[in-house]
């Protein structure tokens, strides 16, 4: 019999984030190590009446792509892909990688030249998303990789997993929908402001949220999930912060960034590990420089760096901001082949004031 | 390292059978358990300059899609096969089960309604492929389910895949050009006969090749290879025949068949296990009652029945047959949704007279 909390992660998927209905073309995205999750999402669209359909990579080739490929084969999108980001209903992502340091020893300039073939497809994506017309999520099947990242053995790290997306309780959707209800609280209150201020140790810095939306990210389109987020006004970030968690970009990890803002521009950015290519993401163009998000944390299960984003970002305590391309329906008009979370804690006494207000501090909102 | 031989393997799919050009879009069809060769075959298409796509399922979808798909879901075509078979340059399918009969307790009611509705694309296929504007090669890779059917250990399958295809020898690519000389010998000599006697303990047919085109098999569209084939004329067989081993199709294994051709139309069918199937089977639609092929096979070293199609019709000295679709290039006009060979031995005593001629005799050519 299949472990109940993977059937629970595939309803809440199905059912929940992606509301899957009649008639809906839906991708499963994955790995071959994620058959178990695979399966139980395959069931739950079928009983859905929607139509699956699989891609799954196995690992190895995208090594082969980037250190084999000619320009020509980095610059080529695949056709599978652009049938889904332009028409499907819905994606359902699953990683399951069983090396998650498999693209470490790879070029990113070439890395970069294949991100920048694939702009259009996901300015497409990130439309027809915001208006809902793709509906997608992404989620992570417990494998041996990310355990060793975490730290953990791998019983541990799937109790991790399924803790903090709810799949080992009698109903997840019930509890992802409590969670929306705290956070809509959260996003009701900041409609209509204008000016943030971060201040802690590693950061001090101040940027415009005006005319801008948070969204509430409520298991929607990550699980587990856990946080609000905006696109900071794009030419209004100023001052600085130190990230306290390694950032993870491409299979490559870098460590202890610190980013110089000036009208909303990194224009100094320096890193204790891999500073290389720290830079030579942020030239990957112009939008690379610039905020596309900006965000806190909220998930109070998910309170451990794991060197996960899908979780890490979401740690109760943390904000986090990206650099690259923006979500549109934040009102984000900021561009870019990448979009790169990295974390700051604030547990340490960091506090976020809007419009004069203090709205969080030490990790607690105070609204 | 991966096993010399897998990367030959790959460089006969690459390089002889499908001949990828560079810009070439090449779709990899696959399952998780060929993982090594599947990489092979992606790092060989790279090389050429192709364009590697994948379509890779796991085992236990096509289970979960028979057993709980409603009608409209059976019927439904996946866009990616469709552009796939449509558009694409090249596919190679790289057969990799982990359990061959995973399908047989499905109602093969359902399988028909499914192989119905891609009557048509399957007919595409069939025709870009006369026209060689879609190259395609069939292959498999040994894993542990197939060893079982043959009823050999790993080892000794793998020796067997490896050894048939000459992927064991330093040249495999010059041996299959060796075989397709000899067989075209031939097939020459077949241009222009019409009548066609086969006799012996488990058959006799008649039936006219009048017009059509024997094909050589040579590695280009199965690996391994090693038959003659052309598909009769559609209303001319008469007779009956009795095959030798069990045919398998759809997961489903029948044994005992014997077939009585009037008019070239099956008149009568039985079998000896899952005769229900077969007499399903023979109702798809009118062209299930037709031959769409008729075949000798020819690898002196495929020599043993192993249930798997793909090596069981080329053993030397056989002949089979096949009742559905005809390939256009030899001439067939039959249409079905099913493709269904059976084999016969003629190394006891059988004969075939062409053109009251005897050419063939006890698995040896006269000619």
């Amino acid at each position: 019999m299949t472990d109940p909390r993977i059937t629970n992660l595939a309803r809440t998927l199905v059912q929940y984030s992606t509301e899957i209905q009649p008639g809906d073309r839906v991708a499963i995205v994955g790995e071959p190590p994620a058959a178990p999750l695979i399966r139980e999402v395959y069931r739950e669209v079928l009983r859905a009446g929607g139509h699956p359909h699989l891609m799954l990579k196995l690992e190895g080739m995208e090594y082969l792509l980037f250190s084999k490929a000619s320009d020509d084969q980095l610059n080529y999108i695949s056709p599978f892909e652009r049938l889904i980001y332009e028409e499907f209903e819905a994606l359902i992502s699953m990683r399951s990688q069983s090396n998650t340091r498999a693209l470490s020893n790879v070029d990113p300039t070439r890395q970069q030249i294949h991100a920048k073939a694939r702009t259009e497809l996901r300015n497409t994506f990130a439309e027809r998303s915001a208006t809902r017309e793709l509906m997608w999520v992404g989620t992570m099947y417990p494998t041996q990789a990310y355990a060793q990242d975490a730290e953990m053995s791998l019983v541990e790290f799937e109790d991790y997993v399924y803790g903090t997306t709810y799949a080992d309780t009698e109903d997840p959707v019930a509890m992802w929908g409590k969670i929306h209800d705290e956070q809509q609280r959260l996003v009701d209150w900041l409609a209509g402001k204008k000016h943030v201020e971060v201040r802690g140790p590693d950061i001090e810095l101040t940027l415009s949220i005006e005319g801008r939306v948070f969204i509430n990210s409520d298991g929607k389109r990550n699980m587990p999930s856990g946080e609000i987020f905006t696109g900071p006004v794009e030419e209004t970030a100023s001052g600085w912060v130190r990230f306290t968690y390694p950032a993870v970009l491409r299979g490559r990890e870098v460590e202890g960034i610190e980013l110089h803002f000036e009208d909303g521009k990194v224009v100094k950015a320096s890193a204790k590990k891999n500073q290389d290519f720290l830079l030579s993401m942020l030239d990957t163009d112009p939008g690379a420089r610039y905020l596309g998000e900006f965000a806190v944390g909220t998930n109070k299960k998910i309170n451990r760096f794991i060197k996960n984003i899908l979780f890490d970002e979401k740690i109760g305590g943390t904000i986090h901001m990206a650099v690259g391309f923006g979500y549109p329906e934040t009102g984000s008009v900021n561009k870019s082949a990448i979009h790169w979370d990295m974390i700051c804690d604030m547990r340490d006494g960091g506090q976020i004031t809007v419009d004069g207000e203090l709205f969080y501090e030490s990790g607690e909102f105070k609204i | 390292m991966a096993d010399p031989r897998t990367n030959n393997l790959a460089r006969i799919l690459v390089h002889y059978s499908t001949k990828v050009k560079p810009r070439d879009r090449v779709c990899i069809v696959a399952q998780p358990a060929a993982a090594p060769l599947i990489r092979e075959v992606y790092r060989e298409v790279l090389n050429a300059g192709g364009f590697p796509h994948s379509l890779i399922t796991i085992e236990g979808l096509e289970y979960l899609f028979f057993a709980q798909a409603n009608d409209e879901q059976l019927q439904y075509v996946s866009p990616f096969t469709k552009m796939v078979y449509e558009e694409f340059e090249a596919m190679i399918g790289i057969g990799s089960q982990s359990n061959t009969r995973d399908l047989s307790n499905i109602d093969p009611s359902r399988q028909s309604l499914r192989a119905k509705s891609r009557s048509e694309i399957t007919k595409i296929f069939l025709e870009r492929g006369a026209a060689k504007e879609f190259k395609w090669v069939w292959t498999i890779y040994p894993t542990q389910a197939y060893a079982q059917d043959a009823e050999m250990s790993l080892s000794e399958f793998e020796e067997y895949v490896y050894s048939t295809t000459f992927a064991d020898t330093d040249d495999p690519v010059t041996m299959w050009q060796k075989i397709h000389d000899d067989q075209q010998t031939v097939v020459d000599w077949f241009v222009g006969k019409k009548h066609v006697e086969v006799k012996g303990p488990d058959v006799d047919l008649t039936l006219s090749i009048e017009g059509r085109t024997f094909e050589n098999c040579d590695g280009e569209n199965n690996m391994p290879d090693g038959e003659i084939f052309t598909g009769p004329v559609e209303d001319s067989a008469n007779g009956w025949v009795r095959f030798t081993y069990p045919a398998v199709l759809r997961g489903r294994e029948v044994e005992g068949i014997e077939l009585h051709f009037e008019a070239g139309k099956v008149v009568k069918a039985s079998a000896k296990k899952n005769e229900d199937f077969l007499l399903k089977m023979l109702d798809t639609d009118p062209g299930a009652r037709y031959l769409g092929e008729f075949a000798i096979g020819t690898n002196e070293k495929i020599n043993r029945f192993i249930k798997e199609i793909l090596f069981d019709e080329k053993i030397g000295g056989t002949i089979h047959m096949a009742v559905g679709s005809g390939y256009p290039e030899t001439g067939s006009v039959n249409e079905s949704a099913i493709h269904w060979d059976m084999i016969c031995d003629m190394r006891d005593g059988g004969q075939i007279l062409v053109d009251g001629e005897l050419i063939y005799e006890s698995g040896e050519f006269k000619i």
